[in-house]
Formats: C-alpha cells, sequence, structure tokens
C-alpha cells in the first residue's frame, strides 16, 4: 500500500469533483466565493477523515447487513459535531455555510469512500484517502469559488481587484455555477486525453 | 479478526450499540458548545441593538428585558439619566427571495428610522443581498442585470434615486418602493427582495405605533 500515493490519487486522478463528478449540490451552491469553497471543502474534509478513520476501524465488527445503517450514524454524529463546534466558535461561516452543514451527511462522496475504500483497508490507509478526497473537494471547490467571485463580483478572497463596473452578475448565480464548473471538467478531460 | 456474522442478534446489538455510542458523543460535545452558541447569539442580539440605536455616537445606554408580542421582539433601550432613546424591534416577512427575512430596526420614540440591521436573509448574493448597504445609502450610478444577454452578462447602468431610510418615519413617509406608488428606490433588479424588507420596517412599525402612512394611501397592498 503506497499511503503517498493514496493521497495524489484522491486530489488528481480520482478527483471527486472534477473526474468522478461526486457532490455536485454543494459544489455548485456554496462556491459563490472563494471563502465559502474554501469553509465548504475544509468541513467536508473534515467529516471525511473522522469517518473514514472510524468506519475502517470498525470494519471487522459491523456486520454487513446494517453497514449502511451503521455508516450513517457514524457520519452523521461527525457532521453533527462539526456543526455544532461551528455555531460556537465560527459563527460567520456558520451563517453562509447554513443549511449546507447538515447536507453533508447525504453528500455521496463520504458514503461512497466509505463503502469503496474504508470498509475495504486499514485505519492509516483509509485517513489518507480521506486526507487525498477532502484535499481534492477543498481544491476544487475553492478554484470554482475563486473565479466565480472575480467574474461575479470582482474580488479576490474578499478583496476588491478588479473594478465594480465589469462584474458579470451571471457568474455569482446558479448558472454560472454550472458554466465554470463545465469549463474545468472540459479542461481536466483534454488534458487527461492528451497524456493518454 | 473475523467479521461479524450477519445474524438477526449481531445486527440488533450492534447498530444499537453504535447508536448510543454516537449519541453519548454528541450530548459531551453540546455540553461544552452549548453556552459559547447561547453567548454568540445574545451578544449578535446586543451588537445590534447597539448599531441600530445607537450608531456611532459614544453614550452610555441601557437596554431594557426583550419583550415578545405577535412574533416580534422589542428592545427598549434608555440613556444613563432613564430617558428613552428608542425602540430595536426584531421584525421578519416570510416572503423574502428565498424565504425569511429577518431584520432588526431602530425607531425614535417619534416613530423616525433611527438604522436598520439585516439579521438572516437567504437573498441572491450580489443582488437581493444588498439589502444590508442599500437601504442607507443615496442614490448613485450603478450596474443593473438587464433583458437582453449582453446586458445580463455585462450590466447596464442605471441612475438609482433615493433610498435612503434612515431618518424617514413610516407614521409620514409612505415606506413602499416606487413602482407601488411609495417613495423608496427598490434594490435594481431584486424588487421582491425590497418589497419584503420594507414590508418588514412595516410591520415593526405597525406594532410599536399602531399604524402607518401607508394604510392611508394604498390599503393593504404595500
Amino acid at each position: 500500500m503506497n499511503y503517498f500515493k493514496t493521497i495524489t490519487d484522491g486530489i488528481f486522478k480520482g478527483n471527486p469533483t472534477f473526474v468522478l463528478l461526486l457532490g455536485m449540490c454543494p459544489t455548485l451552491a456554496t462556491t459563490s466565493s472563494a471563502l465559502n469553497g474554501l469553509g465548504m471543502g475544509v468541513s467536508t474534509m473534515f467529516v471525511l477523515i473522522c469517518s473514514n478513520a472510524f468506519i475502517s476501524l470498525l470494519k471487522n465488527l459491523i456486520p454487513d447487513g446494517v453497514r449502511i445503517p451503521c455508516y450513517i450514524v457514524v457520519i452523521a454524529s461527525f457532521v453533527t459535531i462539526l456543526q455544532m463546534v461551528m455555531q460556537a466558535y465560527l459563527p460567520e461561516l456558520y451563517r453562509t455555510l447554513g443549511i449546507f452543514i447538515p447536507l453533508i451527511v447525504v453528500n455521496c462522496i463520504i458514503l461512497g469512500r466509505a463503502e469503496a475504500f474504508a470498509a475495504k483497508n486499514n485505519v492509516l490507509a483509509s485517513l489518507c484517502d480521506g486526507l487525498g478526497t477532502g484535499l481534492g473537494f477543498t481544491l476544487a471547490l475553492t478554484l470554482l469559488g475563486l473565479i466565480r467571485e472575480l467574474l461575479g463580483k470582482g474580488t479576490f478572497f474578499g478583496a476588491e481587484v478588479l473594478p465594480s463596473t465589469g462584474n458579470m452578475l451571471l457568474f455569482v448565480l446558479a448558472p454560472g455555477a454550472f458554466i465554470t464548473l463545465g469549463l474545468f471538467i472540459a479542461a481536466v478531460n483534454s488534458f487527461k486525453n492528451k497524456k493518454a | 479478526m473475523k467479521k461479524l456474522e450477519s445474524n438477526r442478534l449481531n445486527m440488533a446489538v450492534v447498530l444499537t450499540a453504535i447508536a448510543v455510542a454516537a449519541a453519548g458523543l454528541l450530548g459531551w460535545v453540546n455540553g461544552f458548545t452549548q453556552e459559547p452558541i447561547a453567548q454568540k447569539s445574545a451578544q449578535t442580539v446586543s451588537d445590534g441593538i447597539k448599531s441600530v440605536i445607537i450608531g456611532d455616537r459614544d453614550i452610555e445606554f441601557n437596554v431594557a428585558p426583550a419583550q415578545e408580542r405577535n412574533g416580534f421582539v422589542f428592545h427598549k433601550v434608555t440613556d444613563a439619566a432613564g430617558r428613552t432613546l428608542g425602540t430595536a424591534v426584531e421584525s421578519t416577512d416570510p416572503n423574502g427571495f428565498g424565504g425569511n427575512l429577518k431584520i432588526m430596526v431602530g425607531f425614535d420614540t417619534e416613530g423616525e428610522i433611527l438604522g436598520y440591521k439585516v439579521l438572516e436573509h437567504n437573498e441572491t448574493p450580489g443582488l437581493g443581498a444588498q439589502a444590508d448597504e442599500w437601504f442607507r445609502q443615496s442614490g448613485k450610478t450603478g450596474r443593473a442585470s438587464g433583458s437582453k444577454l449582453s446586458d445580463l452578462i455585462f450590466g447596464v447602468p442605471v441612475s438609482t434615486g433615493n433610498h435612503n431610510i434612515i431618518g424617514m418615519n413610516p407614521a409620514e413617509d409612505v415606506m413602499s418602493v416606487s413602482g407601488d406608488g411609495g417613495q423608496i428606490d427598490a434594490i435594481t433588479a431584486s424588487t421582491i427582495t425590497s418589497r419584503a424588507f420594507l414590508r418588514a420596517v412595516n410591520a415593526a412599525f405597525k406594532e410599536l405605533f399602531g399604524y402607518t402612512a401607508a394604510d392611508a394611501v394604498s390599503g393593504a397592498s404595500y
């Protein structure tokens, strides 16, 4: 087991957003600014690492017949912990991400990694997989948010860099999310095809 | 260790044990986050009261315990000598563009608006979300999205008129958007948000003083 490769696979070859196209709902909805994208990415990464580690630890104790409910209970617990801690110590971020935090429970990346990886591998490998996939998701969301914020509001992580007269509001709204994501996926595919 | 067999007993025991452990863990986290969460929300309310009544003035003030009536929350503010400075009202309109729009608005004893703050909203970023600033600025030239494709992308220049509500008095001024016969220009491309905002202001005033100028003019259609 090559742990380093497990991490980089999650970021590049198996990037959950640009390659696997998983977790599209939070991807499209929360990337209206770079900071929101980063916040959502890091939140998801936290849950992913914790749930991957725990599920890997408990994999032999959980009978196959009830594995999905058990995974969901574990994932939901970590999401609720995240929600309470964020509400207590990062209320500003909680205000902007709001309803998307509880929805991490049903993010298919997390259940997908639990089922496809953590249930079959040891704890350290599962930690690495959670870290890699989480980093890949965070990177994708931050990039999307960065570009949408720059084109839509003329700001870079909240700091004004472009004059406000040229703002393309469209990019902060829902259609901009689809357009930006589509262009990114096209770029990733063309890069992959060239290599192959 | 071999994987546990999927018989009825094993499944029931394991799922129950995991659920109980999860509940215990959540109870423990709740124990130490409960207090900061309550503090933060009390802090938000007291900051809001200060900003809508006192603003930048450097004076001592006291806030009376909050009173709740018909879904509105009132915070009466007095100065050090006990004279009433005004009342901050929390008011929610359920028909914002994306649901509830909750604001806090401060009135002096005559009903003049001292300040406001958007507490919770589900409005469009970059459009309706500007309500936080829009209603305290006087008019200037801006850009809005238009109906043609190029206008939708690059925006069209618009000159915006008066939309500063600070200093207005809902007893004398008709607080509705100009398109509905009022005196206030709506946020460009966000009339629904603007209507919801002004409804919340009017409703707060009405609950506090009993009537508004908008009632006399247009009945219920503001």
